[in-house]
């Protein structure tokens, strides 16, 4: 799959949801938003761990590179 | 509030008032501030090079973590593997505060220490990659384990190039000469045992914030051993559309070095090229081969955000990553099956042609990866709040591609569940799939031989006198296999003295030609296609006065019939992990609120700080106070060793320090680090509990101690493998549990008494790796680490102060209650008496000394079969056996223990308010000012203790 694929097909997706499903949001109407468990990443610490052992584990998630340091060699 | 006044703009809120601006009761609710989330989530996204989410500045947080990987046994297919399979400990502990309203700092530090079985080859089960160990003692079919074998050798094929394995049993495909054969394509990894290693990774991020954007600039270096890297990476975050609208972009770079010293015991079985393997030999270290390279990674990548109504957000984000330089694995080899369509011959190369089966010979190559790679990202983050269960939910899909023939598919999902009472339960599940790079094989064919005889370009065999041994500059002869003549240089026909044997002359060899191998080539099966599930749950806990704990497990299966379509990676590949961590987070803004708004705390140290490297100084003021600490300590020793009061040279340590056995190396230098968590609790007034968690890592380099021993028998190997790699170890040490009574508390005088026990949670069995055909045996004592028994370790403490002077004295010791731990040894007693004065230079900072008295009993018993296994002799250049598997003074339990005198200097702070109130910071320099040991041991250079505790 070519980037420019990935990139159109992302865009689309977006625009897409965005045209059925953005409603405009009021600060006042967004406190479910700002619950903990409504965080692109609730639990940092622990998916950060987990994106180390992915990334040492699977070719697709950094390989060597894995957490901006470590060779993971093993 | 604090200058903000001033701006044109409102000041930007704190971070849980920044997606929703809501009365300061609701404040706590908003701690999940979307926009800032997103920029580490997009980070999350983007693997490798960015900084991972949970260096996000976010409100200011102290946080320690530590988890456990633990990888399941690999399938053998009838051998014994007997290393165990790869482990896993990392300790991670990180910070982020508010330096200014607009300005943010993180700092991470996390070290990993990882050994274990990993696979380094892969062969057909029919070729015996993994050489079964037999113990004859037993029997000669007894299998105790499994040595690497990357060469085995001369292996045969059917016609369609299947291997082919002598088996017992006529029902194969065909007998010759007595032996029976069949077909069996199984797979088997050959797998290797590493040693200990540690890495330890440092970064940071330094972030400013305006009303509607955002610059985070970060940085670290990872460094092992054998791998080096630095990275920085710059961020920037824009909101549009009030904040509804959230666009990312990141940079970031990495370098990295490569410098890997391959390993003695497995480099004489296979083959080597300088050009293909960035190999140097260097010939004044022992012929040591190193692997040296560079390696830079370009990583950019974009996220978009953007809610799309009260209760969903959507995020898309996207990422390239070019890397460039040295990518292959120093430590993976590929099998190659060198068939030499020449040597077929049933009457002379290859008798069992004559039942239709193929010769070949095996031996390996380092692998080859290309040395480009650009990489593509896509993914789509949904977030749902699922209103009934106030729970969300969120559900991620990730597509990779890259240039190296690897399409990958992730899908996650997870389900966050408030409880109440402040628990949250949080179960997930996650699918990946890949497909194989482009130059995965499990092993490769060669039309051509391994070695295979010189040809000159009239078609005749190139020959060389036996009596001289340079192929260069040895006469040469010519071979005619068509009239059957020899000739020399000159032309001249040799044929009867060749005949008549005044010549002898063997065929001149040459070594395969390597650009009839693929040019990439790897077998590991991370690049080969599979799918992998994993799914866990994260359960946390949120305490009052801003303490949360979460505990999260997770199980990993990855397995060739998971992938996608079909066509993974046969079942040999497959293998799984689980891991399990605890993180304790301390929320310090949350603190501070509960605490009554940037109280000082100084109530709860004492009001003269004890010296950074004393412990259980002082007790919590009132029941219900908590304190969070850390508490690390770094040892070196090094120089002349020492027996007695006395440096002593070479033939000295030989003469006494391994007990009239041959004394092989002794240690040139030791460094031990500790990191300590204190946690402490006081349920009444009177007593304080507290739970000290340690974790730690040591490493000690050595030195021979005499050239003429490098010479005897099989230690040779052993000998230059640890001089020049010297020794790691590392993990969790023992744990502490305390209680402190407070038994006199006036206004200047202070006396507790602590009764506590430590735990053995330390390792005491590490082993170092079998090697030229040896068990490594244990480690040193002084390298285990925790001490195998439990122990009871109990103080007194008393603590004065008048105006600016104070001090204090500690008598304090450690019994060990059993007689011997799991390894068959307990270490000595410990009994330490120590006294200080402190000055208050200012009213927030304090200057101590101190003297320190310390002994330390030997060691009593030893490792089991330190004397006896027969099955483990090194075998001395005479044929006589050696006191096994101890190489020096470190190895003999007598050499442990001594009387040690120290003086301290130290400094301590305490922060009185503002944004860090309540945090206390001491450092403290031991010097060794008198050192009596036990036997021969390393010198002592001093021991550095650092502290920060904070209470509420």
């Amino acid at each position: 799959m070519s980037l420019s694929k990935i990139v159109l097909g992302i865009c689309l997706c977006l625009n897409l949801l965005c045209v059925v499903a953005c409603v405009p949001v009021q600060p006042w109407e967004r406190g479910n938003l700002a619950k903990p468990q409504m965080a692109l990443d609730p639990y940092p610490l622990q998916s950060a761990l987990r994106a180390h052992n992915y990334g040492s584990r699977e070719a697709a998630a950094g390989g060597n590179a894995a957490q901006g340091g470590g060779c993971g060699c093993y | 509030m604090r200058g903000g006044k001033s701006l044109p703009h409102p000041r930007p809120l704190p971070k849980g008032e920044r997606t929703v601006r809501f009365s300061p009761t609701e404040v706590g609710v908003f701690k999940a501030h979307l926009s800032l989330r997103v920029l580490t989530a997009a980070a999350l996204i983007l693997p490798g090079l960015l900084q991972p989410p949970a260096q996000a500045a976010d409100d200011d947080e102290v946080a320690f973590q530590y988890s456990h990987y633990q990888e399941g046994r690999r399938e053998m297919f009838g051998s014994v593997s007997q290393f165990n399979p790869i482990e896993v400990e990392s300790v991670h502990g990180g910070g982020k505060f508010t330096l200014t309203d607009r300005v943010k700092f993180a700092f991470n530090y996390t070290q990993d220490t990882w050994g274990g079985a990993t696979p380094i080859a892969t062969l057909p089960q029919a070729f015996n990659g993994n050489h079964d160990v037999i113990d004859y003692s037993i029997s000669p079919d007894t299998k105790v384990g499994a040595s690497p074998y990357l060469s085995p050798g001369s292996v045969l094929f059917d016609k369609n190039l299947h291997p082919v394995q002598r088996i017992n049993d006529p029902n194969g495909i065909g007998e010759f000469n007595g032996a029976f054969f069949r077909r069996n394509n199984q797979l088997v990894h050959t797998l290797s045992m590493a040693s200990p290693e540690v890495r330890k990774q440092g970064d940071f991020k330094l972030g400013y914030e305006w009303d509607e954007s955002a610059l985070d600039i970060g940085g670290g270096v990872s460094i092992e051993d054998d791998y080096e890297s630095r990275f920085g990476n710059i961020n920037t975050r824009w909101d549009f559309n009030q904040k509804q609208t959230t666009l990312n972009v990141g940079l970031s770079y990495t370098h990295s070095s490569i410098h890997s010293i391959l390993d003695h015991d497995a480099w004489p079985y296979f083959h080597k090229d300088e050009k293909y393997d960035n190999l140097t030999i260097l010939e004044e270290n022992g012929g040591t081969h190193l692997i040296s390279g560079t390696k830079q990674d370009w990583s950019a990548q974009m996220g978009l955000t953007q809610v799309l109504n009260k209760n969903a957000v959507l995020e898309a984000s996207l990422g390239y990553t070019r890397s460039a330089g040295y990518m292959e694995n120093p430590y993976k080899a590929v099998n190659v099956a060198f068939i030499d369509p020449t040597a077929q011959d049933p009457n002379s190369s290859c008798p069992e042609a004559a039942i239709d089966l193929v010769c070949g010979n095996i031996n390996a190559v380092m692998e080859q990866r290309p040395d480009e790679r650009n990489q593509w990202l896509g993914g789509l983050r949904y977030v749902q709040h699922i209103e009934p269960l106030d729970a969300a939910t969120h559900l991620g899909y990730r597509v990779f591609s890259d240039d190296w023939g690897i399409t990958s598919h992730t899908l996650d999902a997870d389900w966050v569940q408030p409880m109440g009472q402040g628990w949250t339960i949080t179960p997930r599940v996650r699918y990946y799939s890949q497909d194989a790079a482009d130059f995965y094989t499990p092993y490769l064919f060669s039309p051509q031989g391994e070695h295979s005889n010189v040809i000159d370009d009239k078609g005749r065999q190139v020959m060389l006198d036996n009596d001289s041994f340079d192929p260069e500059k040895a006469p040469h002869y010519f071979f005619d296999p068509n009239t059957g003549q020899y000739f020399d240089e000159q032309n001249n026909d040799v044929t009867d003295a060749a005949n008549n044997g005044e010549l002898t002359l063997f065929n001149q060899t040459q070594l395969f030609d390597r650009k009839k191998l693929p040019q990439h080539f790897s077998s590991d099966h991370r690049l080969s296609g599979y799918g992998a599930l994993s799914g866990g749950v994260t359960l946390s806990k949120q305490f009052a006065k801003g303490i949360s704990l979460d505990l999260d497990f997770e199980y990993y299966t990855h397995q060739g019939s998971l992938k996608i379509g079909g066509g993974g990676e046969g079942s040999f590949a497959d293998f799984d992990y689980w891991t399990v961590n605890a993180a304790l987070k301390v929320d310090l803004a949350a603190l501070a609120f509960s605490s009554g708004h940037k109280q000082p705390h100084q109530a709860h140290h004492h009001p003269g700080h004890a010296p950074a490297g004393v412990m259980f100084d002082h007790m919590l003021p009132k029941a219900g106070d908590m304190m969070v600490g850390y508490r690390y300590q770094w040892s070196s020793q090094g120089g002349a060793m020492l027996n007695g009061l006395n440096a002593v040279d070479n033939p000295s340590i030989i003469a006494g320090g391994c007990s009239g056995n041959p004394c092989y190396m002794t240690p040139d230098s030791m460094a031990m680090h500790m990191h300590m968590l204190d946690l402490m609790v006081a349920p009444t007034d009177w007593l304080t509990l507290m739970l000290m968690p340690q974790f730690m890592d040591m490493n000690m380099s050595l030195r021979g101690l005499s050239t003429e021993v490098i010479n005897l028998g099989n230690l040779n190997g052993h000998y230059g493998h640890h001089v020049q790699n010297g020794h790691e170890t590392g993990g969790i040490g023992d744990l502490g549990m305390y209680a402190l009574f407070k038994v006199l508390d006036g206004n200047s005088h202070h006396l507790q008494v602590t009764a506590g026990f430590s735990a053995p949670t330390g390792d005491v069995d590490i082993q170092m790796r079998r090697n030229h055909q040896t068990d490594g045996g244990f480690i040193h004592y002084g390298m285990q680490l925790g001490s195998g028994t439990w122990d009871f370790k109990p103080s007194i403490t008393y603590s004065g102060q008048i105006e600016q002077v104070s001090w204090g004295a500690q008598a304090s010791g450690t019994l060990r209650m059993e007689d011997q731990n799991k390894s068959g040894y307990k270490l000595g007693d410990i009994f330490q008496a120590t006294a200080w004065g402190g000055y208050n230079l200012t009213p927030w900072l304090t200057a101590s000394v101190r003297g320190v008295y310390t002994t330390q009993g030997g060691i009593e018993g030893e490792y089991p079969g330190a004397h006896s296994d027969s099955a483990n002799l090194f075998i001395n250049a005479d044929g006589s056996p050696t006191s096994i598997l101890k190489f020096g003074p470190m190895d003999y339990s007598q050499n442990y223990g001594g009387k040690y005198g120290d003086v301290g200097f130290g400094l301590s702070a305490s922060v009185p308010s503002g944004n860090f109130a309540g945090n206390g910071v001491s450092v403290e320099w031991l010097q060794p000012v008198y050192t009596n040991v036990n036997g021969y041991q390393l010198g002592r250079d001093g021991t550095l203790s650092f502290t920060w505790s904070y209470g509420f």
